[in-house]
């Protein structure tokens, strides 16, 4: 292939995986604490480009290298849900999984059987120094903007948030993040507002200016792809040809 | 380009079964007793396309990977209860729950059933019994002749009969609670039935140390159903629902793109 269709290609697929990401992205506007994802583009060079820059023109390609999550705050809403924590600021509630320790903005929490603050799935929220917060059946739940839960007049315990290097977190399924080596986390000095859920942070008008972007851009690398072609198609056809 | 399509759907999916539970919560926005039931959505698994931490070169890792979402789902609905409004209906059958708590109430399967309603009647055998006909437990009879029938806060009933000024004894009215009452199951009827998930019921006394709440003579307790907050989320989930079609639509285009580059 020559060099504009190969970079045209490259262009497209990362097109393509934008637009994958920004699908998602709008599939979880109505997710409670849900980040949102951004592609980071980048160059890849291939090493006889780089070798020896002033040849090697062909072979510097477009692509997404990596993803961010954008840990930017969502919009709280008020439920007045006892049950219902958001954090403002930095921090993330720690809940014991199956899997070990995860981390989660999803702040829309309820009581298992047994009296344990629980995630949606069932997983326990976990308090500082770790362990577990149970409550009592009867009595208004309280929770401090430090975190403290308090019920019928007695402090049950504190809720853990902690923060992380943006690297370190990784996304996982339902709402979690993963601590990339299982680190633990230094304390969050995030404010818990009860009553509250942080909605996802997901802003439907850009990401429709983002959907136009991605198809515009997609739609010129057709073009560039098709100009390429026609380029060959003339070399072909007309320098090839001999005069009559 | 498929996991777009397939992102946006689910996207879709999850805001069509939202748009199904707001049109259940303002079906039932004058239903007495009833309890808002709010959808919950969590993200769906994230297909690694770079791993983070794979090497980038001989001596660099990549710090962070390129993890692609695969859309949402709908997690649960669950129920909140918060208290609903009390209307005066200075019907003396009509009880509120100032409170946490459930009336008690006997199918007619048989189980033991669990309601917020408190709208009572009685029936031929001057019984408490719902709407319906079930029966309130623990059963509290009134005799034909009662003149008035009084319910105290703690839940005793009372009743005094023609020409007599001391009043009669006729029961107490206890309520149920759970340690988890968003885990019940709804029955419809406005009815619950407990689950693993709730736990089991814990009776108690009306208003007392057990922290259940009082009950109210002469006023029902309305839905809990907020129009207002209602209406919002319908417009936000009619808007997230178009935005995930744009993408479907958009995908659609890119691909036939794609299928028109070999002339």
């Amino acid at each position: 292939m020559d060099t504009i269709s190969i970079s045209a290609a490259s262009g497209m697929r990362a097109r393509m995986e934008s637009l994958e990401m920004l699908a998602n992205n709008l599939a979880n506007t109505e997710t409670g604490g849900y980040k949102g994802d951004r592609e980071f583009y980048s160059l890849y060079s291939s090493l006889e480009s780089t070798a020896d820059p002033g040849t090697g023109a062909s072979t510097q390609l477009p692509v997404i290298e990596s993803h961010w999550t954008d840990f930017a705050q969502g919009d709280l809403r008020v439920t007045t849900n006892p049950l219902d924590f958001a954090v403002e600021g930095e921090g993330l509630f720690a809940v014991d999984t199956p899997r070990g320790v995860r981390y989660t903005r999803n702040g829309s929490f309820r009581v298992s059987a047994a009296g344990a603050i629980v995630t949606a799935d069932g997983s326990t929220l976990r308090a500082r120094g770790g362990g577990k917060i149970t409550l009592d059946a009867n009595g208004t739940v309280e929770v401090g903007t430090d975190g403290t839960v308090r019920q019928n007049g007695q402090t049950l315990g504190q809720l853990d948030l902690v923060t992380f290097d943006r690297d370190a977190l990784n996304k996982e399924a339902s709402n979690y993040f993963a601590a990339s080596g299982n680190a633990p986390g230094r304390p969050a000095k995030g404010a818990i507002l009860q009553g509250k859920v942080e909605s996802s942070n997901v802003s439907p008008a850009e990401s429709a200016v983002r959907l136009v972007a991605i198809m515009r851009q997609f739609e010129m690398l057709q073009k560039a792809m098709t100009i390429g072609s026609d380029l060959n198609r003339a070399s072909i056809e007309q320098v090839a040809r001999v005069a009559a | 380009m498929i996991r777009a399509l397939y992102s946006a759907a689910s996207g879709m999916t999850a805001q069509q079964l939202n748009i199904d539970n707001i049109a259940n919560n303002l079906a039932n926005a004058n239903t007495a007793g009833y309890k808002t039931r709010r959808a919950q959505f969590q993200d769906l698994l994230y297909q690694n396309l770079v791993a983070p931490g794979s090497s980038a070169g001989q001596s660099t890792v990549v710090p962070t990977g390129l993890q692609l979402g695969l859309g949402t789902r709908t997690v649960s609905n669950e129920i909140i209860f918060q208290q609903g409004d009390f209307a005066s209906t200075s019907n003396p059958l009509d009880l509120v729950i100032q409170g946490k708590g459930f009336f008690q109430i006997k199918m007619a399967s048989g189980d033991q059933g669990y309601t917020r309603a408190g709208s009572f009647h009685l029936d031929a055998t001057g019984s408490f019994v719902t709407p319906e006909g079930d029966q309130l437990q623990p059963q509290i009879t009134i005799p034909p002749n009662a003149q008035s029938i009084n319910v105290a806060n703690d839940g005793t009933v009372s009743y005094t009969l023609p020409g007599q000024t001391q009043t009669q004894n006729a029961g107490q009215i206890t309520l149920a609670n759970f340690q988890n009452p968003a885990g019940l199951n709804s029955l419809g009827r406005n009815l619950f039935q407990p689950t693993d998930a709730s736990g089991a019921a814990t009776v108690g006394t009306a208003g007392g140390a057990d922290g259940l709440g009082g009950l109210l003579q002469g006023y029902l307790e309305q839905s809990n159903v907020s129009v207002v907050d209602q209406f919002i989320n319908l417009i936000t989930s009619q808007r997230a629902y178009e935005a995930n079609s744009k993408v479907v639509k958009a995908a659609d285009e890119m691909y036939q793109q794609v299928n028109s580059l070999r002339q």
